[in-house]
């Protein structure tokens, strides 16, 4: 990983990938708004003598609390991707960067209504540029699920070979999701990662070697 | 008469909070979660408006609100969107849509286009109605 990838490719998944976060965010507070505003017309109409029922207003403050959690959780990932430019190459946990990746892509494989999970995970750390290797898992992501179907399930698994690290992914009763000659394949060149696939694992392997230190 | 209304928008917890909201102001509210939901809903009922994400898991709010044009044209459709861009606004407003709102929205504002949309698709029906008159009595030679 002695280059660095393309500029523009990296703003293009940067915007992609805030775009995204930002909607998810949106419809939090969309949800939080209204349930603000049921508190508010339950006020009213008591004040009007309606009275308010206890059950009605914790199951709305659960709903708050509930939306805050998850705005919280879409904010730490957020954070955590924006701090994957802090550094060019640093060490790198690759099972949370793969799981970062998945919760960020989630938004975009929820709306072809396919979910994403993660399989198992041995750990490996390596030094990586985070920024690059996240964009790699994430177009590898979004090229897998252009070829499934509603309801399928993205599995995506790591674990440490050779010195290097092998990420995989898997669709649960079908084949491989992802070929040789894929679109990206300037990125991988760029990484140094090489694509293969076992047809009788149905798995799709990026292997990212180690890198030197002193790249 | 109480304004009929369908809102589709795949947030669980949003559609149950403000067909709540909106049935404290008087009025008639169906929720579907799904454009497949919203389809069949659509085929046996009636409404005023329909309150439509741009983004469903099944099918984008401009392709769904080019389904609902074509089998209902008279329908007042008003989009919410988390994801407000004038692009998507303008084509939609192309395709008919009567307006195009972002979240969160203000409920007042809302309903208040819902209240507008009913009157005029009131008009519209009216017309039609008076024309298909017309045409009966032009074409009988009473």
């Amino acid at each position: 990983m002695t280059q660095t990838l393309d500029t523009r490719e990296g703003l293009q998944f940067f915007g992609r990938v805030s775009a995204s976060v930002s909607h998810e965010i949106k419809n939090v507070f969309a949800v939080i708004n209204e349930a603000a505003g049921l508190i508010e017309d339950l006020t009213v109409m008591a004040e009007r003598g309606i009275p308010l029922q206890p059950d009605r207003l914790k199951g709305v403050a659960n709903s708050i609390q509930g939306q805050i959690r998850r705005g919280d959780t879409i904010i730490k990932n957020m954070n955590a991707f924006a701090h994957s430019t802090d550094e060019t190459v640093r060490e790198v946990n690759f099972v949370e960067i793969l799981d970062l990746t998945r919760a960020l892509a989630a938004r975009l494989a929820d709306m072809r209504q396919i979910r994403l999970i993660l399989g198992d995970c041995e750990p490996v750390s390596q030094l990586a540029n985070p920024f690059d290797l996240m964009q790699l898992l994430h177009s590898s992501i979004l090229a897998a699920i252009d070829s499934m179907d509603a309801d399928d399930t993205l599995v995506l698994s790591v674990k440490p070979v050779n010195g290097g690290a092998s990420f995989s992914l898997s669709v649960p009763g079908k084949d491989a999701p992802l070929k040789n000659d894929h679109v990206f394949s300037s990125t991988l060149q760029t990484m140094n990662v090489t694509v293969t696939v076992d047809e009788n694992l149905r798995t799709t392997e990026l292997f990212l070697p180690a890198q030197d230190a002193t790249d | 008469m109480a304004e009929k209304v369908l809102l589709i928008d795949d947030e669980v917890e949003f559609l149950e909070t403000l067909s709540e909201r909106m049935k404290l102001r008087g009025m008639d509210v169906s929720t579907a979660e799904t454009a497949g939901n919203a389809v069949t809903a659509l085929d046996s009922n009636e409404y005023d408006a329909i309150v439509l994400d741009l983004q469903m898991p099944d099918m984008n709010g401009i392709d769904m609100l080019k389904v609902i044009k074509k089998s209902h044209p008279e329908m007042q459709v008003i989009l919410l969107t988390g994801q407000a861009t004038l692009e998507a606004g303008i084509q939609a407003m192309k395709l008919g849509a009567m307006d195009f709102m972002e979240k969160p929205a203000d409920i007042e504002s809302l309903t208040e286009k819902i209240r507008k949309a009913q009157a005029k698709k009131m008009v519209i029906v009216e017309k039609k109605t008076a024309d298909k008159v017309h045409d009966i009595l032009q074409t009988r030679g009473w």
